[in-house]
């Protein structure tokens, strides 16, 4: 009977130390906003690129930087105010799936512009920034769902 | 592998919370472990004081502009220590059969 309570016990304890570890790891969870504005922000810039005045470029270069280290600003603020996460907890495959998601933007991004060019359509950049800009804002939350898991993978007393 | 070692400190259901917390993090500020595990300022700077003496948890007191910021975080004995006490849970419960379904 003791053994028995002893080790139900130990169930509830280690539920809650995963529990407890779920908790902090959520904080650094990117906000979906974040993504949607970063694909916003380079559809802007790509107006910018493909209108090719000085003035357009002038006024699309600056909102693209400043938007960018606003909202970047915002969410890291926001992620170190209650706890900085834990090193370990991205592992290799966390950063391999990081820039992997980059790459791919990227690519479709320039591939789809230059595909455009190539076939003589109008404003190529901006209609692939805006392909990679939906890409980014859909992706970005499915990359966080897989980074997440990878760090409930790491935390300490998880079932390998 | 760390083997399984049963820490009674640890083990107590608010300094378990807090030092779950403080092993997914590098470091958590004292406002954050306050209100994620529910307890008054006076019972965290209680709990936090008892694993500080035993050497398990670092509190650092600074500033951040002009508001005081108190922030803890585990030391590398507390870390070893929390390892080792999960280890032992483990091992409790792989006798007893029971299966554990995170949240």
């Amino acid at each position: 009977m003791g053994d028995e309570l002893q080790s139900a016990d130990a169930g509830e304890a280690l539920a809650e130390i995963q529990n407890r570890q779920r908790q902090v790891i959520d904080l650094a969870m990117v906000p979906h906003w974040y993504w949607w504005a970063v694909g916003a922000l380079m559809v802007v810039l790509a107006v910018g690129v493909d209108t090719r005045t000085p003035a357009a470029i002038g006024a699309t270069v600056p909102v693209f930087v400043v938007g960018l280290l606003s909202a970047t600003g915002v969410v890291i603020r926001a992620q170190f105010r209650d706890a900085q996460l834990r090193k370990g907890l991205l592992d290799g495959s966390g950063v391999l799936a990081i820039l992997s998601f980059v790459a791919v933007i990227i690519g479709i991004s320039l591939g789809t512009a230059f595909a455009l060019r190539a076939a003589g359509v109008s404003y190529p950049a901006t209609l692939g920034c805006l392909v990679g800009g939906l890409l980014m804002g859909l992706g970005g939350p499915i990359l966080m769902r897989g980074l997440r898991q990878i760090m409930l993978r790491n935390r300490v007393g998880s079932p390998r | 592998m760390t083997a399984g070692r049963f820490d009674e400190l640890i083990h107590a259901p608010t300094r378990l919370a807090i030092v779950s917390l403080l092993a997914a993090s590098e470091w958590a500020d004292f406002k954050f472990i306050r209100d994620t595990v529910g307890l008054s300022d006076s019972a965290l700077s209680k709990q936090l004081a008892t694993l500080e003496q035993a050497d398990y948890v670092e509190i650092r007191r600074g500033f951040v502009g002009k508001r005081p910021r108190t922030s803890a975080r585990l030391t590398s004995a507390g870390r070893a220590a929390f390892e080792q006490h999960v280890r032992a849970l483990q091992e409790m419960v792989a006798r007893s059969g029971v299966s554990i379904v995170p949240r």
